[in-house]
């Protein structure tokens, strides 16, 4: 007896508790959302609040573009009120949320806009130089950001204004994916352009793009030198006409310019210059023995000159030679320049030695005060006989079997 | 009294001597064993690859039709580095509340508001573990000086796991839209503006397999040689297809085996191993057997950080093999019910979830399964997978109600017998162990019970092995030698009396 008691006693717990159950459930299914708005201001009090029929108080994931949070609720007034934490609801994009701890999670969607103010114009133009003739270009991108740093709303209006010599433009254009951009085609003209931009009320920092000349044109050159002569001491100057590019503007400073010269052998010989104020000029020594040359200046890869050509005259007609000392010793000289004068020091002279009609070596010596000294050791030069040639300036004398002693 | 006291003194003295001269042997030897260590040569020059891939979403990248300057491969490919990057080291910052990494992938502004976030999450005690498994960007436009970004990255499927005072509160996947803007600062591309544009909760649908044809009459299958080791350096195709070919005679028509998760390569799988599963797979359609192939094995790390790796792996494995005539289903893991209490049921059972989703985007005709190790896990998951998998090492007695339990839960979905088995071991380590009398018993039993609930089975296994890698059982002695005689086959080659009861004819 005393046990079947028990028994209905916890058969009538057992009931009892599983209502409670279905009651606690029921409540909680209660909740409802309060909060019809969807749609928030950035930077205004974003607050969701829910009925609730009962003191519990469920926690509130929300989630946004940066992070997720918990947040806990106040309780007022029979009501739930969960306020967004400000670094949720100062940034625009969709949060969405979640009620837990309820049998039914409710979730739902916010969405933080933008406000049409701006406080800041992050701006960026790039390149920062570009060449004129108007294909090359540089792009202004603008984000204008809210005093909270949000991007403005899609299709905000942007004034671009650039200023060039005489001309100051101003164009719309309109935000699209947070950004407002402008191609700015170079003028023709070299020179600064500045650029700016404005966007409801507020104006960017002043850019400026340079604009520097566009690649050469072809040009000519041109010579000086202070005579003919084929003498090696004097120096020819090459300069280049105002080099310019199509749209007639002077290049750059620095701009590299290559004389080539080809000269009768068909050797090659280069020098360089650098321009300025578009004008390059570059020196050569002059030959030693007449020569001509023919003078082609380059831009490499852009453009070249016309090609002139040069001749330089014999500078010495003839010359002495005479043997002293066993004819151990070979004087060549008075070398004798255009006017008779001594040529200048440093003029080569080769003495070519052969003997028994084989060669056996060559001398080079400069000259000094007109003259150059050849002398003949015993030691490398045995007795016999030799013959001997020796070239200057383009000349070439033969003195055939002369007996070294 | 003296003189055995005297040999109890001779004995302690030879002892301790021995142990003494073992101590120092063994102490030189460490010693001389460490100074042999020495640095690497093939890292003298240094001229390793230092990039270590830790986050490898599945990116997508729309065609590019972006406004301003085309982007070029080598652009777009640093931009999606250095994208994918803020996003591992946010993922990090939210679930340990430091800043470490984020000044390199947000901006001087931006980043403010990740501190913000970090800031009240730390002081609420709160804590977010989560990962991104999919990107689909868009590059919106692409500055003329290359310097600035813009990409909208849609469906951008993120898994989150939301901790307060460690507890676990939320567990969710949302599938989001992200507009963002980058600006290239110091080499890195820069996170700007990231706003959310759209947020939903992500449903992975999935088309409904069928699965009524199943008919699995099968094997667990290691070759004899080298078990729990099928693709290593000893793969011998033509073990492999002499083994089929018995399995096949036995009457048996699907064999189960284990693609090992590091083996085959982890996030990067090595072609050389997808070519032996591929000539296993050929030679199992020769010979008519389809093949369950069970992926990650040895696999035990389930962090969310590492999700992304994982998925890599399977995608590879089943995008290779998801055309083969001799593919039966997928078996996404053996065992992981035994990871729960080391790694936490509720993340082992997230990561299975989220790879099941992953293995049917990639292959949606053939049927998922996971090989729980026993009766009370199998029905986790159970809408998940398409057929139900589950083992039994248990005593006999109790499997037939088990079985009508598991069908009276799992009432839509076929279930399967995958493991099932008994070791024949009886020795030293365990002289009352059963005999292979009792095992060819014992197959004869479960054959019937099998066939009289119509239930598909898969046995354990065709061979007696003679080593046991450490990793599968342990080091234990007993433990080894009982796993070693579990086959049909004895070491011999020779079928064991259970041979016979292999299938039910």
């Amino acid at each position: 007896m005393k046990f079947n008691h028990i028994y209905k006693l916890i058969l009538c717990l057992a009931l009892l508790s599983s209502f409670t159950e279905m009651q606690n459930s029921e409540k909680d299914s209660v909740i409802t959302l309060l909060t019809n708005r969807t749609e928030f201001e950035v930077g205004n009090k974003v607050v969701l609040k829910f009925s609730s029929s009962n003191q519990n108080k469920p926690i509130l994931y929300c989630s946004n573009s940066y992070g997720s949070t918990l947040i806990k609720p106040r309780y007022e007034r029979g009501k739930l009120v969960y306020q967004l934490p400000e670094n949720i609801s100062t940034k625009i994009g969709v949060i969405n949320w979640e009620l837990l701890n309820t049998s039914k999670p409710l979730t739902g969607k916010l969405n933080i806009t933008p406000i049409a103010k701006v406080a800041t114009m992050e701006t960026y133009i790039g390149p920062p130089s570009i060449e004129s003739g108007g294909s090359d270009y540089s792009m202004l991108v603008v984000i204008p950001t809210d005093s909270l740093d949000n991007p403005v709303p899609t299709n905000t209006l942007v004034n671009v204004k650039n200023q060039f010599l005489d001309n100051e433009e101003t164009h719309e254009i309109f935000t699209k994916n947070f950004v407002a951009f402008r191609i700015i085609h170079s003028p023709k003209k070299t020179g600064r352009m500045l650029v700016s931009s404005e966007c409801l009320g507020t104006n960017s920092k002043e850019f400026t793009v340079n604009v520097s000349a566009a690649i050469p044109t072809n040009f000519y050159i041109s010579v000086t030198r202070p005579h003919n002569y084929a003498d090696g001491n004097q120096i020819t100057t090459f300069s280049t006409s105002v080099i310019k590019d199509k749209s007639g503007n002077i290049v750059s400073d620095g701009t590299f310019v290559t004389f080539i010269i080809k000269n009768l052998k068909g050797n090659i010989l280069k020098t360089v210059g650098l321009t300025i104020a578009g004008v390059a000029t570059s020196k050569m020594i002059h030959p030693e023995y007449p020569d001509s040359w023919n003078v082609k200046a380059y831009v490499e890869g852009a453009a070249e000159s016309n090609s002139i050509s040069l001749n330089y005259n014999q500078v010495i007609q003839d010359f002495k030679v005479e043997f002293f000392d066993d004819n151990r010793k070979i004087s060549v000289g008075p070398l004798q320049s255009f006017m008779q004068q001594l040529i200048p020091d440093g003029l080569h002279v080769k003495l070519n030695i052969y003997k028994d009609n084989a060669f056996v070596s060559t001398l080079t010596k400069t000259s000094f005060n007109g003259y150059v000294h050849f002398k003949l050791k015993p030691a490398i030069f045995e007795k016999g006989t030799y013959t001997f040639s020796i070239e200057t300036a383009g000349l070439t004398k033969n003195i055939k079997n002369k007996k070294l002693w | 009294m003296v003189g055995l006291n005297k040999n109890i003194i001779r004995a302690l003295l030879i002892t301790s001597y021995v142990v003494l001269i073992g101590l120092i042997l063994s102490g030189v030897s460490s010693v001389i064993g460490y100074l042999n260590t020495g640095a690497d040569r093939s890292k003298m020059l240094h001229t390793e690859i230092k990039k270590v891939e830790q986050y490898l979403p599945k990116i997508v990248w729309e065609p590019l039709e972006n406004e301003g300057r085309t982007i070029d491969a080598q652009n777009l490919n640093a931009l999606q580095n250095d994208y994918l990057d803020a996003w591992y080291v946010k993922q990090i910052a939210y679930k340990t509340n430091k800043f470490k990494g984020i000044k390199d992938y947000y901006t001087d502004s931006s980043r403010e508001n990740l501190y913000n976030f970090i800031a009240l999450n730390k002081a609420n005690d709160i804590t977010i573990e989560a990962t991104t498994l999919s990107h689909n960007p868009t590059l919106e436009f692409y500055s003329e000086d290359g310097q600035l970004a813009v990409i909208t990255d849609r469906n951008v499927v993120e898994y989150k796991r939301v901790f307060k005072a460690d507890s676990l509160v939320l567990e969710t996947t949302e599938k989001s839209t992200y507009k963002i803007i980058f600006l290239l600062e110091d080499g890195f591309w820069r996170i700007r503006h990231m706003v959310k544009e759209d947020n939903d909760i992500f449903n992975a649908n999935h088309r409904k397999i069928a699965t009524d044809n199943l008919n699995i009459k099968g094997i667990n299958y290691y070759p004899q040689a080298t078990p729990w080791n099928t693709f290593g350096d000893e793969f011998s195709i033509d073990t492999i297809s002499k083994d089929f070919k018995i399995i096949k005679d036995a009457g048996l028509n699907s064999i189960r085996i284990f693609v090992q998760y590091e083996k085959f390569g982890k996030a990067h799988v090595k072609p050389k191993m997808l070519d032996k599963l591929k000539q296993a797979l050929d030679v199992a359609e020769k010979h008519n057997l389809k093949v369950v192939i069970t992926l990650f094995d040895f696999y035990g790390d389930y962090s969310l950080m590492n999700w992304t790796l994982d998925h890599r792996h399977a995608e590879t494995i089943v995008n290779a093999f998801k055309n083969h005539n001799a593919l039966l289903a997928w078996d996404i893991k053996n065992e992981p019910n035994l990871d729960f209490d080391t790694r936490g049921q509720d993340i082992v059972i997230a990561w299975l979830d989220n790879m099941i989703d992953l293995v049917k985007s990639v292959d949606d005709t053939h049927p998922v399964t996971i090989g729980w190790s026993n009766t009370q896990s199998a029905a986790i998951l159970k809408d998940k997978v398409d057929f139900v998998s589950f083992h039994y090492y248990e005593d006999l007695d109790n499997l037939d109600k088990a079985i009508k339990s598991l069908k009276t839960e799992i009432k839509d979905k076929p279930i399967v017998l995958q493991e099932f088995g008994i070791s024949s071991y009886r020795g030293l380590w365990n002289p009352f162990g059963n005999t292979e009398k009792d095992q060819a018993e014992y197959h004869k039993k479960i054959q019937n019970i099998l066939a009289t609930n119509k239930m598909q089975f898969m046995s354990w296994t065709l061979y007696d092995f003679n080593d046991i890698p450490t990793e599968v059982v342990g080091r234990l002695p007993w433990r080894k030698r009982a796993q070693q005689h579990f086959g049909f086959i004895n070491q011999n080659g020779e079928p064991k009396p259970a041979f016979q009861y292999i299938s039910k004819k």
